[in-house]
């Protein structure tokens, strides 16, 4: 079982390595997929290789360490109003968190996305949307 | 054999029979006879992004009138060449504040969906038209006439696009990325109209159609029309009051410009066996090739042959690689159109109509003739580089830059390949950090040229990158030469 969630670091916590401290202390492996590092900030989403007790002990730890945690469920959205169901987005997606139904309507898995953003620059309709923490 | 007049009677009492094209090729092959003889009319339908389209409109007269020599909608220009307060507004045409998110389709969607629209003109006063400038609000019930007219619509099949470059492009057919990580598509197949008539037997001037929710017509072949290449297409018009918001949407092709979601719907009439066996097509019978987009130019490399049904399953092959494929055009969408078109007829709102001719089947597309000679690489590029190697020091780059007044150079091996680029700024942010060697400060994902490459395209490509000339190499990476944007100035090519 994995989950994703999004790792927020304040100025100060960059510097420090507090991926491998969490590794090592929780035995619990994390999956980072996506990384933005900055001067001030950084930002991550990450998967958490473990049950719900070793999630909620690594979320645990990381809030500790300063590390702001948000889980990631629902990420996408397509707004009904102006999908047309094209499928634009599908190829794009990185991690197949797109794709259709067998009534060839949009189908959105929240749990699969890494909110990289590329359907939501690639829908010629603009209806995608990442949705907020 | 059935005539239209026999189906149109069978449509006034109630009785015809008609399916959508989906459904025929089961029908068909059950018994083809009883298909041709039982079912009336196959409904036909897409939707999907048609650039060439467009709506004429008619404002009406101000008093004191106007002789309208400028106007824009929303700020998108229409074109005012006409008559005083009539206009042609271009679906592709961008906004002249908001760029390619708004253009000229969005205006037709928004015309559509009842909303007031900003309407500014300019003009030359005459005896006749005295008012020199209008700026006003204007919604569709306002126009006197408002049609879509669309010289190029409803491809019979288009070309899949793919990218064997190394960056993502970004074009008409939607986003492509490198080393051929997607496949885009358009069209739908099996249920598209001109793929169930290929020959054109039942469609063609005066052919009444379904158009964006309205009912339009056929009035006559698009342009590009090129059917000995079965890429042949239509031109249609259609009242836009009439039309629906669900059938039409203004859209953005990320990265490339405006374009309007047109859905078009046309009825079949089985009228004979030949037609029937033409209704049943399948996707796994169409197939289109896939075109590199990766090469800016008329004719682009073909990477391979695939069905529409190979399309549809969401990955292909393209040589032993699994590769995603993206639809461009809503099968979902393009459904309901051939469900409502059904609908009008069993509610007797829509009869069929022969069309007054017919389209042409010999016709295929010519080239633009261009005066101007295309100028390639190899012409103008500077043909002795100035190169370092990756074992050069800092130095000995550095006098070689002041040496030959170059402000970069591409970095080879010992075989001349090509590993990297040096530009002055890399030197001087050396000096600041106290980096030694080459091989740590040079960029190494290097932009290149091939001597068989327009210069229009390379002129593209410094502009994207934001950089000042490119190395050139040849098919085993080594650097032959370089192009720069002086080069491409001082040698007279128009940008």
């Amino acid at each position: 079982m994995t989950s994703k969630y999004q790792l927020r670091y304040p100025a100060g916590v960059v510097e420090s390595p507090v991926i491998s401290r969490t590794v090592i202390e929780t035995g619990v492996m994390l999956n980072i997929l996506r990384a933005n590092v900055d001067y001030g900030e950084a930002m991550l989403i990450v998967d958490i290789l473990g049950d719900r007790k070793d999630q909620k002990r690594v979320v645990d730890y990381l809030k500790g360490e300063g590390v702001e945690v948000n889980k990631l469920e629902k990420n996408i959205r397509n707004n009904p109003e102006r999908c047309v169901d094209c499928g634009a987005c599908i190829a794009l997606c990185p991690t197949d968190a797109i794709s259709f139904s067998d009534d060839h309507s949009i189908k959105l898995n929240g749990d699969k996305c890494i909110r990289c953003g590329m359907c939501v620059d690639a829908c010629p309709l603009r209806a995608m949307e990442i949705v907020r923490v | 054999m059935k005539t239209i007049e026999e189906i149109n009677e069978r449509i006034k009492k109630g009785e015809a029979v008609v399916v959508r094209a989906d459904e025929m090729p089961e029908i068909y092959e059950e018994n083809p006879r009883r298909a041709a003889k039982e079912v009336d009319i196959v409904t036909t339908g897409t939707f999907g992004a048609m650039c060439s389209s467009g709506a004429i409109l008619n404002f009406g007269h101000s008093d004191p009138p106007i002789k309208m020599q400028r106007v824009w909608l929303n700020n998108v220009e229409a074109y005012h060449g006409i008559a005083a307060v009539d206009a042609y507004l271009g679906a592709t045409q961008l906004s002249e504040d908001r760029g390619i998110e708004y253009g000229g389709a969005h205006v037709i969607e928004d015309l559509v969906k009842g909303r007031e629209i900003n309407l500014r003109s300019i003009a030359h006063r005459t005896d006749c038209y005295p008012k020199e400038r209008i700026e006003t609000t204007i919604t569709l019930e306002d126009m006197n006439q408002a049609y879509l007219l669309n010289p190029r619509n409803c491809y019979q099949k288009y070309n899949a696009a793919a990218n064997s470059t190394e960056d993502m492009i970004r074009t008409y057919m939607g986003s492509l990325l490198p080393n051929i990580g997607n496949v885009n598509f358009s069209g739908t197949g099996e249920i598209s109209p001109l793929n169930n008539d290929p020959e054109y037997k039942t469609i063609g001037i005066g052919t009444r159609i379904f158009l964006c929710g309205a009912q339009g017509y056929v009035i006559g072949e698009g342009t590009q029309h090129s059917p000995k290449t079965g890429q042949g297409n239509l031109s249609v018009r259609g009242n836009l009051k009439d039309m629906q918001p669900e059938f039409m949407a203004g859209a953005t092709i990320p990265g490339y410009g405006v374009s309007l979601f047109v859905g078009i719907g046309i009825p079949i009439p089985v009228l004979d066996e030949e037609i029937a066996k033409s209704t049943a097509v399948r996707n796994r019978d169409l197939t289109v090739s896939i075109l590199d987009y990766g090469i800016p130019r008329r004719t682009r490399n073909v990477l391979g042959e695939v069905s529409y049904e190979e399309l549809f399953s969401g990955k292909i092959n393209i040589n032993g690689k699994k590769v995603k494929t993206g639809s461009q055009s809503s099968i979902k969408v393009s459904r309901r159109i051939m469900e409502t078109l059904g609908q009008w007829i069993e509610d007797r709102e829509f009869f069929l109509s022969r069309p007054v001719e017919n389209l042409p089947l010999d016709s295929e597309v010519r080239p633009m003739r261009v005066k101007e000679e295309t100028r390639f690489v190899a012409d103008i590029m500077t043909k002795k580089a100035v190169t370092a190697k990756q074992r050069d020091s800092l130095k000995r780059v550095s006098e070689l830059m002041v040496e030959n007044r170059i402000d970069q150079m591409p970095v080879v091996d010992s075989d001349d390949r090509l590993i990297g680029i040096v530009t002055t700024w890399d030197i001087t942010r050396a000096l600041a950090r106290g980096e030694k060697k080459l091989p740590e400060i040079m960029t190494r994902k290097v932009i290149i040229s091939r001597r068989d490459e327009p210069i229009d395209a390379v002129t593209r490509k410094l502009d994207k990158n934001n950089i000042s000339s490119t190395p050139v190499v040849d098919e085993n990476n080594r650097v032959i030469g370089i192009i720069t944007m002086a080069d491409i100035i001082h040698r007279g090519v128009s940008r």
